[in-house]
C-alpha cells in the first residue's frame, strides 16, 4: 500500500449504503443463537458491500470492549473484544500488513485465539524438555513423557 | 445463442428491423386511408368545422356518462391501463434514455418504485379487461383473433419489464433481451392490427368533430 | 513434492496450526463461501495432490497475467502458487526458445491426464491459425494437444472464455474461445478483461482444495464469483432505484456519487464480483473510482455498443432504416392509394343506371 499512499487523492464519502444494518441484524441473531443454544457463529465482513460509513457505523454501534490482542502467523491477525461481549472483531493481515479477511465472530472466544489442543501436547513435551536440560535428576522432569 | 447474444441483436438489428416494419406499415397504412379520399361536398356547409374537429379530439378522450354507467369495467381498466402504459413508457429513465438516443428529447424520469406501482396497475388492469372480454357472451362473440393478438403484444412488454426489473424467472440479461424482443413483437405487429387506433382515432375523431359543425348551406 | 499435498506444503514451511486455520478462513472467504466451510476447506486441504500446470497463452495482451501477478495478498496466492508446480508459462518461466518447449512436452507426458491447462487468449482458426504461433506450432494445434492430457481447463481472461477482443467485430483472424473448439473436458471459464486476481486464485484455490471444478453457470463461469450482476451488488443501486443519476462525468450527480447508468454502465447485465472482491487489494473497483461498468466478463461486450451510451439504447443507428422504411411505406401507400381508386373507377365505370322500366320488368 506504500505506493498507493503517496499519491494524493481527494476522497468524498456519500453516505453508506444501508448495508450495516443488515450485518448488525445478524450480529443480533447469532448473539441470540450463543445465548440460548452456545452456538457460536462467524460472519465475513466481504460478502456485502460495505462503505467507509458503513463501517463507521459498524464499529460506533459495537463500540470498544475490554480484550485486544494479536496472533502472529502467516502476518498479523489482530482480534478485539467490541463493546458487545461475545461479539469479536477479527481481521487477518498478511506479512505486508494488508487486510486478507475481516470476519466478526460471535463466540465466547475466538477460536484462533485457543491454544490448539496438539499445540498444548507439544508443548507440555517442550516443557519438560527444558525443565530436565535445568535440572536433568528431578523425577519430573526426567520422565520422557505422559501418554496423553 | 446465448442471452447476451440475444440482447445485442435486439438491441441491434432487431430493433432496426422492427421499427422498419413498423414505420413502414404505418405510413403504408396513413397513405392508404388518406389516399381512399372523400366525395366531393356538393353542399359545403355554411361554417367551417375545422375548429370543432381539433376541439372534438381531446372532449372525446373524457367518458359519455351515460355509456360510462353502461359499461364501468371497460371505461375504467382502458382508461387506467392505457394511462398507465404511457406513463411506464415515457417516465421510466432507461426508456427516456432510449428516446433522447433516437431523437435527443429527454425529460426528467419518475423514481423507478412509482414506475414499478405504476406498471403492476397497469398489469392488473390489463388482465381484468382480457377476462371481462372473455367472460361477457357479446364481448367474447365480437373478438377475433386480432383482438387477442393485441392485447396479448400490450401485454407482454410490461409484463416482461417488470420480471426483468424483479429478477423473475430469468437472469436480468435474459429477461430484458426478451424484453426488447417484446416490444419489438409489439411495433411489428402495431400497424396491422386494431392498435393503429393510436393514430387513427385522432383522425377519425377530427372527422367527426368537423361534422357536428356543420350547419346551413354556404350560399 | 509432486505428491505434496496443500496440508503438506504448509506444514514444509512450518505454518502453525493457528496459521493453519487462518488459511482456510481467509481461503473460505476468497473462495466466497460461509465462514462455517472454513471447516470443510481444512477437511479437504489434506487430500489433493499438488497438481501440475501448463499455462498457455495465445492471442492475448498478457494483462491476465500482469493481474495475476500483481494479486493482493501475497502470502496467501504465493502459498497457492506453492501448491501448484507451474511448469510452463512463457512469460513468467526462465527458460526461452526450445527448453521452454521441452519443459511444457515433458510436463505433459509425465502428468498426462492429470495436469490443470490454464489458457489466456483467444484462438486463430482463419487460414490454418496462421495468425498466432509458438515454436512455429499454431495456438490451436498446440490447444489440442495439451488439451488431450488435461484434467481440466481453466479459461483465464475474456479472450480465452469468449474470444474477447480479437473475437471483436469484424474479427480478421477468425479467433474464437477454448470452449468452441474444445468438447470433451471440464472448463471453467474466469472471464475479465483482465480477470479480478482474487477470482483467479479463488478457482484455483477451490480446485486445489476440493480437487473438484466449483460450481458453474450457463457461461462456465464458477457462481460463487458470478453468480449476481454487479448492478444488483453495487454501492451505488439505491440512487438507481431513488432515480437519481448522473448525466456527465463532472456534474453534480457525479460528484454525489449517483448511478452511472445514463453514462453507460453495463452493471445491469454483467457478472463478476468487483463489487464485492474489488481491485487493489480492495481499494477500489471501476464504478467506485466513477466510471460505469463495461461489461468486460461478458461475451462481446466490446461489440455491445458504446461504452457512454445506456444499456437500453440502440447499439447501431436506427435512422437509415427508419428513412427507408419511411420511404418505401410511402411508395407502397400511394401504389395501394391508386390502386384503391382504380378499383373505385372500375366499380363506378361498371355500375348501371335502373329506371323504372327495368324495375317493372
Amino acid at each position: 500500500m506504500n505506493g498507493l499512499n503517496g499519491i494524493g487523492v481527494k476522497v468524498v464519502h456519500v453516505g453508506g449504503n444501508g448495508n450495516a444494518h443488515a450485518v448488525l441484524r445478524e450480529i443480533e441473531a447469532r448473539l441470540q443463537l450463543l445465548v440460548e443454544k452456545g452456538e457460536e457463529g462467524s460472519i465475513d465482513l466481504s460478502g456485502l458491500p460495505l462503505m467507509p460509513e458503513d463501517y463507521d457505523l459498524l464499529e460506533e454501534t459495537l463500540g470498544e470492549g475490554e480484550v485486544v490482542a494479536e496472533v502472529h502467523s502467516l502476518g498479523p491477525t489482530r482480534i478485539h473484544e467490541t463493546g458487545i461481549p461475545g461479539v469479536w472483531w477479527v481481521t487477518h493481515y498478511n506479512s505486508d500488513d494488508e487486510v486478507l479477511a475481516e470476519f466478526i465472530e460471535v463466540a465466547w472466544c475466538p477460536e484462533i485465539l485457543l491454544t490448539p489442543e496438539d499445540d498444548v501436547k507439544d508443548g507440555l513435551e517442550a516443557l519438560r524438555a527444558r525443565l530436565f536440560e535445568l535440572n536433568p535428576k528431578s523425577p519430573l522432569g526426567g520422565a520422557p513423557s505422559l501418554d496423553l | 445463442m446465448n442471452a447476451m447474444d440475444l440482447l445485442l441483436w435486439s438491441r441491434g438489428p432487431g430493433l432496426g428491423i422492427a421499427i422498419g416494419i413498423f414505420l413502414f406499415g404505418m405510413v403504408l397504412r396513413l397513405f392508404e386511408i388518406y389516399s381512399l379520399g372523400r366525395k366531393r361536398d356538393l353542399a359545403p356547409a355554411r361554417t367551417g368545422g375545422e375548429g370543432s374537429g381539433w376541439r372534438t379530439m381531446f372532449t372525446r378522450s373524457v367518458p359519455d356518462r351515460a355509456q360510462f354507467k353502461r359499461s364501468p369495467v371497460v371505461f375504467t381498466t382502458g382508461y387506467i391501463f392505457h394511462i398507465g402504459f404511457f406513463i411506464v413508457l415515457l417516465f421510466l429513465l432507461p426508456h427516456i434514455e432510449l428516446i433522447r438516443s433516437i431523437s435527443g428529447l429527454s425529460w426528467p424520469a419518475l423514481p423507478t418504485p412509482v414506475v414499478d406501482l405504476i406498471a403492476v396497475i397497469t398489469l392488473i388492469a390489463l388482465i381484468v379487461t382480457l377476462i371481462y372480454r372473455i367472460m361477457d357472451p357479446v364481448r367474447r362473440l365480437l373478438s377475433t383473433f386480432g383482438d387477442y393478438l393485441a392485447w396479448t403484444v400490450t401485454f407482454l412488454p410490461v409484463l416482461t419489464g417488470y420480471m426483468a426489473y424483479h429478477h423473475l424467472l430469468f437472469d436480468y440479461t435474459l429477461m430484458l433481451a426478451l424484453h426488447i424482443l417484446s416490444v419489438e413483437l409489439l411495433l411489428v405487429v402495431f400497424p396491422f392490427t386494431k392498435l393503429t387506433h393510436m393514430v387513427t382515432l385522432f383522425i377519425s375523431r377530427w372527422y367527426n368533430g368537423e361534422w357536428f359543425a356543420r350547419k346551413g348551406v354556404a350560399s | 513434492m509432486r505428491d505434496e499435498t496443500l496440508l503438506d506444503t504448509l506444514k514444509r514451511r512450518g505454518i502453525s496450526r493457528r496459521g493453519f486455520l487462518k488459511f482456510c478462513a481467509t481461503t473460505a472467504s476468497m473462495l466466497a463461501l460461509p465462514p462455517a466451510m472454513a471447516a470443510e476447506v481444512a477437511a479437504a486441504l489434506g487430500k489433493v495432490r499438488r497438481p501440475a500446470v501448463i499455462w498457455l497463452s495465445f492471442q492475448e495482451c498478457t494483462g491476465c497475467t500482469e493481474s495475476l501477478t500483481r494479486a493482493h495478498s501475497p502470502s496467501i496466492e504465493s502459498l497457492i502458487f506453492d501448491a501448484i508446480s507451474l511448469d510452463y508459462h512463457h512469460t513468467l518461466q526462465a527458460a526461452s526458445g526450445h527448453a521452454a518447449e521441452e519443459a511444457r512436452e515433458h510436463s505433459m507426458k509425465q502428468d498426462w491426464g492429470n495436469y490443470l491447462l490454464l489458457v489466456d487468449g483467444s484462438i486463430p482458426l482463419k487460414d490454418d491459425g496462421v495468425y498466432s504461433t509458438i515454436a512455429g506450432i499454431s495456438n490451436l494445434q498446440m490447444l489440442k494437444d495439451a488439451a488431450a492430457g488435461a484434467a481440466a481447463i481453466v479459461s483465464v481472461g475474456t479472450c480465452a472464455a469468449y474470444g474477447g477482443l480479437p473475437h471483436a467485430n469484424p474479427n480478421p483472424t477468425g479467433a474464437v474461445s477454448v470452449s468452441e473448439i474444445i468438447k470433451d473436458k471440464p472448463i471453467i471459464n474466469v472471464p475479465g478483461c483482465p480477470p479480478i486476481p482474487a477470482v483467479l486464485t479463488g478457482v484455483l484455490a477451490h480446485y486445489l482444495t476440493f480437487g473438484a471444478i466449483p460450481d458453474l453457470d450457463d457461461l462456465g463461469r464458477p457462481k460463487a464469483f458470478f453468480g449476481e450482476s454487479i448492478h444488483d451488488r453495487c454501492y451505488r443501486r439505491p440512487f438507481y432505484d431513488q432515480g437519481k443519476f448522473a448525466k456527465t462525468f463532472d456534474d453534480e450527480g457525479a460528484r454525489n456519487g449517483w448511478c452511472l447508468f445514463e453514462l453507460g454502465c453495463k452493471g445491469p447485465t454483467t457478472h463478476n464480483a468487483c463489487a464485492t472482491t474489488k481491485w487493489n487489494g480492495g481499494t477500489s473497483w471501476p464504478v467506485q473510482s466513477g466510471h460505469g461498468c463495461l461489461g468486460c466478463s461478458e461475451p462481446d461486450f466490446w461489440d455491445g455498443g458504446s461504452f457512454y451510451k445506456a444499456l437500453s439504447t440502440p447499439i447501431s443507428p436506427v435512422t437509415g432504416a427508419a428513412a427507408a422504411a419511411v420511404a418505401i411505406g410511402a411508395a407502397a401507400g400511394v401504389a395501394i392509394g391508386l390502386a384503391n381508386r382504380q378499383t373505385k373507377a372500375a366499380a363506378k365505370a361498371a355500375h348501371q343506371k335502373a329506371t323504372i322500366a327495368d324495375l317493372e320488368k
